[in-house]
C-alpha cells in the first residue's frame, strides 16, 4: 500500500560528506532529484516522512518544493551499514504515463508438488526488472508454485504479470527450482588436537625453517 | 572438521586492527533471511561449524543454509609452560573478521518463523550480539 503524504522538501547549497552529516543530526534526510535533461537538485527531507513512506512499500514520493508539488520515482535509497536507517535518496523526475524501468520482488505462493515429494523449493530470483507506467507499478509478485514438480522450474516466461508491465530479464532464467534433496555425508568429527595439526598448503617458495616449523 | 584455506602464502599472520564497520556483505543476498552481527572482530572455525550444524540439524535437511563467512586468518599461540622469546609460537586455529553489521549466514526456502527459530540457535553458537534480518525487495 502506498502513503499518499506530501513530503516537504528544502533545497540545500551545501554539498559534501560534513554538510550531510549535519542534515542527518538535525533529523533531515540528504537527497538528489535528477532526470528529464534538466539540471539535478540537491534537497533535504524530513527523515521520519521519507522511512514512513518507505516503510509503507512506497515506489513514488510526492514532494513539495518551492511551492510546486510532484511526484517522483525513488530511483534509489542508500542505507546504514545495519541497513536500517536511509541515509541518501535518489529520485527522478517523471511523467506518469511514461514508461519506467523498476525492480519489483517476487515472492512465490503456495507449497510446489515436488516439495511434498520430498524435493527442495530453491528461489534463484528474489526480485527482478519489469518495465511499466509509472502508475502500474506492481507491488510484489506473487507466482504460484502448486504445479512444480520435483526437477522442474519456474522460468521468467512461466510468471504472469499484470497487464502493461513487461519483464526486462532472460525469457529463459530460472525464477525458482524444486530440486531432489541430495544425502550430505556429515564429516566425521575431528579429534582434539587435530585442526592444529593439519596445515593447508604453502604457495610459492618455502623457507627452510618455516618448513621445519610446519612439520 | 573446521573450515579452514586449502593453500596459503604465508603459515602466520599478524593480529591486526579491525576499525569502522561493514560497508560491503551487510545485506541478505543469497537467502530470504539472515544473521547479522552488531560487533565487531574474530569468529572461529568451529563456532562457525557449531553455527551451520545448528542450523542444518533445527531445518531437518529443509531449504538451504548459506554461511558468508570464512576463516583466513591463521592465529598462532605459544604452548603452555614456555618461556616467552624462541619466536612466534604455531598456528593453533583458524578466524574469520567480522565487522559490525556483517551477514553471516543466510537462510532460504523456509518459512519466517523457522528461520528465526534457526537463526536464533545460530545465535547462541556466535561470541557476539546478532540479529535476524530479512532480504530488502525492490528499491
Amino acid at each position: 500500500m502506498e502513503m499518499k503524504t506530501i513530503i516537504k522538501a528544502e533545497p540545500r547549497s551545501s554539498a559534501g560528506t560534513r554538510s550531510a552529516r549535519a542534515l542527518r543530526q538535525a533529523g533531515q534526510l540528504p537527497v538528489i532529484i535528477y532526470g528529464h535533461g534538466e539540471a539535478p537538485e540537491s534537497v533535504a527531507m524530513p527523515l521520519h516522512d521519507v522511512e514512513n513512506s518507505l516503510a509503507h512499500g512506497a515506489r513514488m514520493l510526492q514532494v513539495e518544493l518551492g511551492g510546486n508539488t510532484q511526484q517522483y520515482l525513488i530511483k534509489k535509497v542508500q542505507y546504514d551499514h545495519l541497513g536500517t536507517t536511509p541515509v541518501h535518496v535518489d529520485l527522478t523526475r517523471v511523467a506518469l504515463d511514461e514508461r519506467v524501468k523498476v525492480r519489483v520482488g517476487i515472492e512465490l505462493r503456495g507449497v510446489a508438488k515436488g516439495v511434498s515429494d520430498g524435493g527442495v523449493m530453491e528461489q534463484h530470483l528474489a526480485d527482478m526488472e519489469v518495465e511499466c507506467l509509472m502508475a502500474d507499478i506492481p507491488e510484489t509478485l506473487h507466482p504460484f508454485i502448486t504445479h512444480l514438480e520435483l526437477g522442474t522450474s519456474l522460468l521468467v516466461k512461466d510468471l504472469e504479470l499484470p497487464d502493461g508491465v513487461v519483464a526486462m530479464n532472460d525469457p529463459d532464467e530460472r525464477v525458482a527450482t524444486v530440486r531432489a534433496l541430495v544425502e550430505e555425508a556429515e564429516p566425521e568429527p575431528a579429534e582434539e588436537g587435530d585442526e592444529a595439526s593439519v596445515e593447508p598448503e604453502r604457495i610459492g617458495r618455502v623457507r627452510k625453517e618455516d618448513d621445519a616449523g610446519a612439520s | 572438521m573446521a573450515m579452514m584455506p586449502k593453500r596459503v602464502k604465508w603459515r602466520k599472520s599478524q593480529r591486526g586492527k579491525l576499525r569502522g564497520v561493514a560497508s560491503r556483505g551487510n545485506a541478505v543476498v543469497f537467502g530470504e533471511y539472515g544473521l547479522q552481527v552488531l560487533q565487531t572482530g574474530w569468529i572461529t572455525a568451529r563456532q562457525i561449524e557449531a553455527g551451520r550444524v545448528a542450523a542444518t540439524h533445527y531445518l531437518h535437511r529443509e531449504g538451504r543454509v548459506y554461511v558468508r563467512l570464512f576463516p583466513q586468518k591463521p592465529v598462532s599461540s605459544k604452548p603452555l609452560e614456555t618461556r616467552m622469546g624462541k619466536g612466534k609460537g604455531d598456528p593453533e586455529y583458524w578466524v574469520a573478521c567480522v565487522r559490525e553489521g556483517m551477514v553471516m549466514f543466510e537462510l532460504g526456502g523456509v518459512e519466517e518463523d523457522v528461520a528465526r527459530n534457526a537463526l536464533r540457535r545460530v545465535a547462541h553458537k556466535m561470541p557476539y550480539r546478532c540479529r535476524f534480518v530479512k532480504r530488502r525487495h525492490g528499491v
